[in-house]
Order: C-alpha cells, then structure tokens, then sequence
C-alpha cells in the first residue's frame, strides 16, 4: 500500500491538511469543511478498492487523521460522515432496489436505524452492472463507482457552495419590519441572512462588539454598508439593552445532538439575558455544522482556548508572571436557551436535532 | 560554489524554495550537566524535543528546506531527525544535518562553515536550535525581500518581540538596547546589556541622531534570534574572521563599520510568540507561557511539536490523552501542569505548576514544585523537589531533598534521605571499564567531567547511601574577575539561572558599580549617553565633555602609537598612499576607536614628519609642501572627509608640540593641494574651540590662541583677495555664503595670497 504512489501521493495531500489545521492555518467551519471535501476528492480519485468497504475504510481512515489532527474543527469529521452517507446512498441505489422497504414508523424509530428516503429515483442512464471482488478485474467496481462518487461529491460541494443563499432565502420570514435584532460576533451565515432580509424589511441591528476578537465590529460595519441601520455596542450593555430588541440572531461553531450549540465566546451571555426577557434566540447555521456528539460540554478542553494575547498584552510583562488569562474562543449554549435553528435544510428547533443527524449521517459513522 | 552568482539570478524569484539554517549548538555550558551526553537542542521542553519546537516554528513559516548545523553529539541529532515526523514523506520540508568540525566553537565558525559549504543560495532564515516561536517568519521574509528591492545593501533583518523591560521571559543577562529609525526601523544601533556588571549606560553616537530625526531607543525588546539573511551574511563572517557572536560582533561590526556600509532591519513583532530557551531561567519561563498558551497554536492540546495528544483541562492542565496516565485520587495536580504518557501519580502526592515527562513514577506524599521532570525518572515518597530541572532516567529516593535551581542530570541516583543544596548540579558517575563506544560518546564530556571528578573528594556533601552522583562544583568567584566582560562571567551566569534572583547582584551592587561606570564610559566625547532603567526614553540623556580618562585613555594612546609606528614604516618603505590607508582602517577597525582619533593620529604623524628646518623660510617651505603633497591626501582616505576636524587637529597637535611655528605654512601646504579650503578654514576659525575658549589656562592654550592668530591673519588676506578680486562682494555675505560661495576661479589667487602670509 505505501509502495504505490498514488497512495503515497493521497498522503501527502493529507498530511498537508493535517499540518495546516493542526497550526491553525485553515480555520473557520466552512474552509475547513471546503478543504476537507477537496482532500477526500483527490484520495477517491487515487484511492483503489474493490468493494464498498475498502473504500469506507479508506476514507474513514484519511477522516480519522484529520479529525485527530484538529478534533476542535467540527465540521472536518462532519464532512467525512457527509460524504460516507453519500456513498453509501450512491452504492444502494447502484447496487439494486433497497433491501428493506421503509415503513417508517416513530414507535420503531430507534430499532430501525437510518431512515433511509429510498424512493429509488431510476436514473436514465443503462446501468453498468457492479460486480464486487471481482477476481479477473479488480478495478471494475471501482471504474464503474468512481464517477457516481465524484458526482455524489460534487453534490455536497454544492450544498456547501449555497449554504449562505439557502439559509438566507428565508430570512423574511423571520425578520419583520421595525424590529430590532440583536446579534454578535462576525458570523458569514449572519451576515448573508441579515442582509437577505433587508432587500423586504426595514429593521435595525444592534452589533454586541465581541471582544476579545471584536467579530462584532467588522460585522457592523458590513451590514451598515449594506444599508441596514446598526448599532454597535459593547458586550457588557447586552443585558441592558435587551429588554428592547425583538429577536436573538447568533451564529454557530458547531450543532450538537442535543440541541445545544458551541458559538462564539459571548453567545450564552447573549443568550441567557435573552431567557430572561423571553427574547427568541434564532441560530442560523449551514447543515455541515450538525454534529452527532452531545456530550462535549463535559470537556473542557472543548471550548477550544486560544491565546492569552488578545486578553493581555504580551508586553505586560510584571503581569504575565503574576496572571493566568483564559480566552476560550468559544461558548457552550443549552437547548433550552434556543428556539430555533435555521439551515439549508428547514427550520428546527432545538429538539429535532437529532432527526436531522439522522437523516444526514450514517449511525457507524458518528465515531470515525 | 560560488553563493554571491546565484544571489542575483534569484532575488527576483518568487517561487524560489525557502531556506533555513539552524544553529543547534548552544556554544556555551548553561545547561551543564543536563548536556553532557545530550545536545541542548534535544533538551525535552514540555515534553518534546527542542529540535522539534524549532522545526515546528519554522514550518509554521512555511520553509522547505532546513540545514541543522551541529556540532556537539551529531550522530545523536542525525538520528532524532531521521525518526522525527519531518523526515517522513509528506512533512514538505527537507532536512539537511550538517556536521560541522569540534573547532567550530562559534556561532561565527558556525557561519564560516556554511559559507565554504556554500550551502545557500538565496535569503535564508537563521536560528538557533533553541527556539519556541508562532511568528509568520514568512511575513518578516516578504517585508525582507521587498526591502532588499530597493535597498541592495539592506543585508539583514531581525525578528524582534515587544516585551516590557522585566519580562520574564526577556533574559537580564544577555539582553540588547536596540536604536532603530522610527520610519523605516533600520537598526541604527546595537549595544548588548549585561547583567554583570550591570549595563547603566548605553552610548549613542552622535552621528546616527544626526542622521536620523526620528530615532527610538528601544530596551524593551526579546531578541528572538530569528534573522533574515541574504547570502553575504555568510561571506561577511568568512571576510572578517574574528566575528564571533552574531549579534555583539556581527550586528555591532556591521553597524559600526564606514567601509561595508551595510544595513541592518529589525522586524518588530507585535502579534505571535517567539523566544528562545538559551539559560535554565528562560527554560522555566518559555515553558510556562507554553502552558499558559502564548505560542497558541503551539500548544500541548493543539499542535504538540513530538505528536503527543494532550487533554486540556480547567486551569491549563494538560493530561496524556491516550489514558495510561494514573493520577492517585487523594493525589493533587495544580494549575500549569503538564503530565506526559504512562506517568503515575501516588497517593497525596503534589504537583505544581511542573512538567513531568512521559513513564515517570512519583511516589506518596512527593511535591514536585516548580520543576521540569524528563521522562523515565523515579521520584521516592516523601521527596521534595523545589524549582529543578531533573534529567531522564533519574532515581530520587525517599525524603530526598532538592532545593530550587538544581539540575539533575541524566540516570544519576540519589538518596535516600539526602539533602541537595540549593543550585547543585549533579551528574551520574561514569562507570570504568566501559566499552570504547561509550567512550567516544562521552568524549565531549571527558575533560571536564573528570575535572570534575578529580575534585569529589573534597566533597561532603551527603548525597544518600545508594548514589551514584558526583557533585559539580559550584561557580566560584575565583576566574570572573578577569572574565568580567563576557557575557559568560559568574556573576552575570546567575541571572540565567533557574530560580536565582539574583536580588544580591541586581540590588546591592550599583553604589560602587555606577561611579566607575559612568567614568568608564563617557570617554567619547562624540556620543549620547543614555541611562538603562524600565523606563528607557524618559532618562536624561547627558553629553559628556570631558577628555577620556582611565582604560580607554591607554587604548588611544596604544592605538596612537600604533599609528605612529605604521605611518613610519610607510613613509620610511614609501607606501603608497591607499595601501597606507588601507592599513589605517584594518588599525582602526581592531582598536575600535573613532574617526576623529584617527585623523589625530595621522595629522599628528605628517607633521612629524615634517623636518624642522633652522633659519631660512624657502627650504622650510619647500619640505613642507613635499611632505604634505606626498602623504596630505591620506587625510581625506581614511574613512571620511572633514577638513574643519582636520585643521583642528593640525591645530591642536602644533600647539603641544614644537612645530607650532610651522602652523600657518602647513596650513598653506594643505590648503594649495585643496585638502582643505577657505570655506573650511573660516569655519575653523568661527568655532569656540579654535580660539581656545573653554581651556584651562597655559602654555598649550597660549599656543592654541597662537595659531588662531595666525588663522586671523590668513582669513585676512582671503577677505583682501576678495576685495581685489571681486570689489562688489563685501565681507558680511562671504562669511553667510557658507559652502556654495566658493568659485574655482579664485582659488589659484588666493593660494598665492597665503603663501605670502605664511612667509
């Protein structure tokens, strides 16, 4: 396997993503989730196998080293399992009509497994038939798979490609006219859904600055230019102001099973002042966030702590000695402070998480 | 190979392949007995190689190609490169060892080597084998290349850190005031700050405030060591073969020099990390802003440089992630912690604020404060270890004492029930007999640790029953007194080490130390001083007038007399008059001194030269005008021209000496062959000094006014030869019209007009 230089050059390309995230050159969910999905092409286009679950296993393999190499980058193993349910769909549909016919019901759900929307659309195109481990021809499953598998890639590059547009197409009926919306940090989905809005709404933001990395300020001053009228204020007048805005809109790091969200740090103070005025929190996310894993608040490390110098400059030196700086980058927010999560695949709120990653991921992929 | 013909082919190239050399010797003993039988490049902190932190930071910049110059225990480096995971395919970096001879005790050697090797070809980046560093050299390499667009001569750029003045982390021993050009942060300046004998003054010439209006005197800064070179680096250190240090003889040589006129940058880093682990004090505090996330991503958790998976948790605690790690339950790990890979904690044991290496045991009731474990080592029940380094492979028995600042060294044993004194080192006892493998490997040791050996006997300390150590002696006073300027003296050594405050040296001293400080230093009447306290800019600054006294008199007058002697043998073998002045800078350049000094010299040396000739004015004149048009010219060669300096110093040497009736002739002389002209002369003559304002009474300001007269009496027939010459020009507008009121026309004239004077 290593003496093939196609393998080898899979490596390369792998462990150079793997050093770019591990020194935190790609970061940011969605290039990492883009960089991802450009790796896991090339290693299919290289890769040899002669039935589906080499290839599992080869892209298993490859995600696993990936997601080790920046386990706080959600959407790099989120991408993996996307891509392995692909697969896995495209090889059914090649390989005949599904075994199991799908009569779904909710009483059976969890003995039932994938609830797999098999409606078998008959593709046009004369089907070549799969033969697995085929003894004179080993390549032939692979010749046959491959270009359904880069269409199949091609299709979740797609999705990632219009994540903004999709979420964003429903933004008018969420925002209505004269309300005050109050969101933080610098959130591209954000951005997009905000700026949808205001093509039919007439409406104001008021922009949290988000210190430490002051997210806030570059969002306000993208949605200003945009023509939407906005404020910016500072993260400790959040509460204060929160008895007049209507709406909650924050961004997210990463959607856990449980409904919960990891968002940028400032996000639970935002959110639980919002409780406290009953204020609805709406948290617009891309799909490629959902993330089958629901206890990670127990982790601390998962807060993912960044460096103490955007807290304290590293030129107090009398203090550096004297004080330890904690600057986690991101904050863990419960279901119950949440009311609804916008994606490119509906609205939900935060109890049907879990039937999403239901449909969108396959069970044996939720530990890589 | 010939690195200077490629240079110009590829500076333009943007796709040219990024080098880096790494110096991974230390080239000093701060770390003995640690690095007896280990280089200090591979000295573990926070549990991965040094090497490997170095290699990580430069890959972070996205260099391709690294060449690790070693010199101490090469096999040992060679084959923790060949297992790291850059020499797998993939890492995108190639790296080159590079033996170099045991002679090489150097940075600078180091530099000569790679020059003859011819090992670069384009701008590289230098470090040293000891870095910890998250800065995007490849933004100071842009910035660098851009720069040397425009400046051909911008030969180096250096990465510096923002700090403030006591930073832990910036060392107090080996530190550097850095004068830099606030507009284009050229380094103007560079003087390293001691910590003993404590650095007071930093001396600015007077020149570069001059030059530059915009200066900043920096003293805040970590020099990281990260230096952007292009490819005459290494040909200046072939060139000048006594540089030594990078910084205090390169960086000094270079930025003091008239005749490479070379410049040097500094990059100041506002965002990222980088220092360097050169002494056991920055050991310990490079290792706590690892653990308090400062080189963030290049953090246990993140991006562990040896690849090890670390647990973060609450209070910047790292665990071993793959779970064979066993902390007892009653056992306490407190905050800034690092416990590598099958490491058990016992009972009650304490742990703060340390790192443990991988495969360590620590027994009940242990407390482990403030210290660097390595890995494999044993720690008994009941022992303290307080603000140490302890090697790998270790045995501490039970209740064993180790107070702050000792260094354990590899696989020694100690105790049971023994007591170490505070800053022991200790190091296993070489065992007789051993094969010869062992034996060469030990050679870089040998000598010393034999010494060290020699002297166990005298030793008492109780070092337990079952030890196999033999106690270093401690750094005595009886060698720093004539060492004092170095870097490595005993005292200043203190300040590097681990745990030493140092408070006795840094509080007690400056009574007594500052006078002879102060008188040390103001020897150069040409330089700003400035006082070296936290606070830098806002100290006075003080010019000093007053004639050099003490050490530096004597080097002038050495340097004199050499001046002396070498124009001797010049007029006596008639050199020509380049190869005399070629010999004066090569002079001048070893003896340090400034410009001014040696125009004295030389103008001193021709006027001896000049034979007194009794009675009659037209031989007299006649020697003269020989004397001064064969060897005149060299005035204006030895690095600069300044004719008013030149008559000041004709001036000053005629009014101690006996030629002093010779003034006005010689003045003449130099005046016909244009080495100085009116413009000069009447500037002279404005000036305070000329006129002896300001001297004591005496003989010699008698003869000083003498000679001013005679000036008078010279800028007298100039205004009347201009009166003749150009009637509508009066006195008033020629004396304003400074150095363009010169005509050529009149000077033949007025040569003639002086000659008459001088007779």
């Amino acid at each position: 396997m290593a003496s093939d230089p196609q393998s080898a050059a899979n490596q390369r390309i792998v462990e150079d993503l793997v050093s770019r995230l591990r020194r935190r050159q790609v970061v940011g969910s969605r290039a990492t989730a883009l960089e991802t999905l450009l790796v896991l092409r090339q290693v299919i286009s290289k890769a040899r196998f002669s039935n589906i679950d080499q290839l599992t296993d080869v892209i298993r393999s490859v995600g696993r080293r990936l997601v080790e190499a920046q386990p706080k980058e959600h959407s790099v193993g989120n991408t993996v399992r996307k891509v392995l349910h692909h697969i896995r769909e495209e090889y059914h549909t090649a390989s005949g009509p599904p075994a199991v016919e799908s009569s779904f019901s909710i009483a059976k759900f969890v003995l039932q497994g994938q609830p797999r929307r098999q409606t078998v659309i008959p593709k046009s195109e004369a089907r070549v038939p799969l033969k697995e481990n085929d003894p004179d021809d080993p390549d032939s499953f692979a010749r046959v798979l491959k270009p359904v598998l880069m269409e199949a890639i091609q299709d979740v590059f797609d999705e990632l490609e219009t994540v903004y547009d999709n979420i964003a197409k429903n933004a008018k009926d969420h925002i209505h006219s004269d309300e005050i919306i109050l969101t933080l940090g610098m959130s591209k989905t954000v951005q997009s859904f905000l700026k949808s809005a205001a093509h039919y709404r007439n409406y104001t933001v008021i922009v949290a600055e988000t210190a430490p990395s002051f997210g806030g300020r570059e969002m306000a001053k993208s949605l200003s230019s945009a023509g939407i009228s906005t404020f910016l204020v500072p993260d400790s007048s959040i509460y204060a102001l929160m008895s007049r805005v209507n709406k909650v809109i924050l961004g997210a790091h990463a959607i856990l099973a449980n409904g919960g969200m990891f968002a940028t740090s400032g996000s639970l103070l935002a959110a639980t002042a919002a409780r406290s005025y009953s204020t609805p929190v709406v948290v617009c996310a891309g799909q490629f966030k959902l993330t089958p894993l629901w206890n990670l608040y127990h982790e601390y490390g998962a807060l993912d702590f960044g460096d103490p110098s955007a807290v304290l400059g590293f030129e107090e030196g009398d203090l550096v000695d004297k004080v330890d700086v904690v600057n986690p980058y991101y904050d863990y927010v419960r279901p119950e402070l949440l009311d609804v999560f916008i994606t490119n695949y509906g609205d939900h709120p935060p109890s049907s998480i879990y039937r999403l990653l239901k449909e969108t991921y396959d069970d044996e992929d939720n530990e890589l | 190979m010939a690195p200077k013909s490629n240079a110009g082919k590829e500076i333009g190239d943007e796709a040219e392949v990024l080098q880096a050399v790494i110096l991974a010797d230390s080239f000093n003993k701060r770390f003995r007995p640690l690095t007896t039988r280990k280089p200090r490049c591979l000295l573990p902190i926070c549990n991965a190689p040094l090497l490997d932190w170095t290699f990580e930071s430069l890959a972070l910049a996205g260099v391709q190609e690294i060449f690790v110059v070693c010199r101490s225990h090469p096999e040992q480096i060679k084959a923790k490169i060949a297992e790291s995971r850059w020499s797998k395919p993939g890492s995108g970096i190639k790296i080159v060892p590079i033996l170099t001879a045991k002679e090489t005790f150097s940075p600078g050697d180091a530099m000569r080597d790679i020059y003859t090797r011819g090992l670069v070809t384009g701008d590289f980046v230098l470090v040293m084998g000891d870095l910890v560093s998250n800065i995007r050299i490849d933004e100071v390499v842009k910035v660098h290349k851009e720069r040397r667009k425009t400046n051909k001569d911008a030969i180096m750029t250096m990465v510096v850190k923002e700090s403030g003045a006591t930073h832990r982390t910036r060392s107090k021993a080996d530190a550097a005031v850095f004068v830099l050009d606030s507009e284009s942060s050229e380094c103007l300046h560079y003087q390293p700050v001691m910590g003993y004998p404590p650095t007071k003054v930093a001396s600015v010439p007077r020149e570069i405030l001059v030059a530059h209006p915009d200066v900043e005197i920096r003293n805040d800064f970590i020099d990281c060591s990260i230096d952007i070179c292009s490819v005459e680096v290494p040909s200046l250190f072939q060139d000048n073969f006594d540089y030594l240090d990078i910084r205090r003889d390169f960086v000094h040589g270079v930025l003091t020099s008239d005749l490479l006129m070379k410049n040097i940058y500094c990059y100041v880093a506002k965002d990222g990390y980088a220092a360097r682990v050169q002494d056991t004090k920055s050991y310990e505090s490079i290792s706590k802003d690892i653990l308090s996330r400062w080189a963030f991503p290049l953090v246990p958790d993140n991006n562990h440089p040896a690849g090890h998976l670390y647990e973060h948790r609450r209070g910047n605690k790292y665990i071993d992630k793959d779970g064979t790690v066993v902390l007892a339950r009653t056992s306490t790990v407190g905050n800034k912690c690092l416990i590598g890979s099958s490491t058990e904690v016992s009972d009650n044991a304490q742990i703060i604020s340390s790192v443990i290496g991988q495969h360590c045991f620590i027994g009940e009731g242990a407390i482990i404060d403030n210290s660097y474990v390595f890995s494999g080592t044993t720690i008994g029940p009941g022992c303290v270890i307080e603000r140490s380094i302890i090697g790998s492979d270790v045995n501490i028995k039970e209740n064993t004492h180790v107070d702050k600042g000792s260094l354990v060294g590899d696989g020694v044993v100690i105790g049971p029930n023994a007591h170490l004194e505070a800053f022991s080192r200790l190091s296993k006892r070489r065992e007789r007999g051993n094969t010869n493998q062992e034996e060469e490997e030990d050679e870089y040791a040998d000598s010393e640790e034999e010494e060290v050996e020699s002297a166990q006997d005298s030793t008492t300390i109780n070092l337990g029953d079952d030890s196999n150590a033999i106690v270093w002696p401690p750094n005595t006073s009886d060698e720093d007194e004539d060492e004092d300027e170095d870097v490595e003296n005993n005292k200043n050594q203190r300040f590097m080490r681990l745990g030493d405050s140092a408070s006795d040296l840094a509080f007690s001293d400056p009574g007594s130390e500052s006078s002879d400080e102060d008188s040390d230093s103001s020897d150069e009447d040409s330089e700003f001083e400035t006082r070296l306290g936290i606070l830098p800019t806002s100290s006075a600054t003080s010019l000093s007038l007053d004639a050099p006294d003490g050490s530096s008199q004597d080097a002038i007058a050495e340097f004199q007399n050499e001046v002396r002697l070498s124009l001797e043998r010049a007029f006596a073998e008639g050199h020509s008059v380049d190869n005399a002045s070629v010999e004066l800078k090569t002079l001048r350049m070893a003896s340090n001194v400034p410009l001014s000094r040696v125009r004295e010299s030389v103008v001193a040396a021709i006027v001896d030269r000049i034979q007194i000739i009794e009675g009659s004015g037209v031989p007299q004149r006649q020697e003269i005008a020989n004397v001064i048009s064969r060897w005149g010219p060299l005035i204006d060669k030895i690095g600069g021209v300044d004719a008013v300096e030149t008559i000041s110093a004709l001036q000053a040497h005629c009014a101690s000496s006996d030629r002093l009736l010779l003034f006005g002739q010689i003045l003449a002389a130099l005046y016909q062959d244009d080495i100085v002209e009116e413009n000069d002369i009447r500037e002279w003559h404005e000036s305070p000094t000329s006129q002896g304002l300001g001297l004591l009474p005496g003989t010699r300001t008698d003869n000083i006014k003498k000679c001013w007269e005679v000036g008078s009496r010279m800028i007298q027939q100039f205004d009347e030869q201009d009166d003749d010459e150009e009637s509508g020009e009066d006195e008033d507008s020629d004396e304003d019209s400074g150095e363009d009121g010169e005509e050529d026309g009149e000077e033949d004239d007025d040569s003639e007009g002086s000659e008459e004077e001088s007779d």
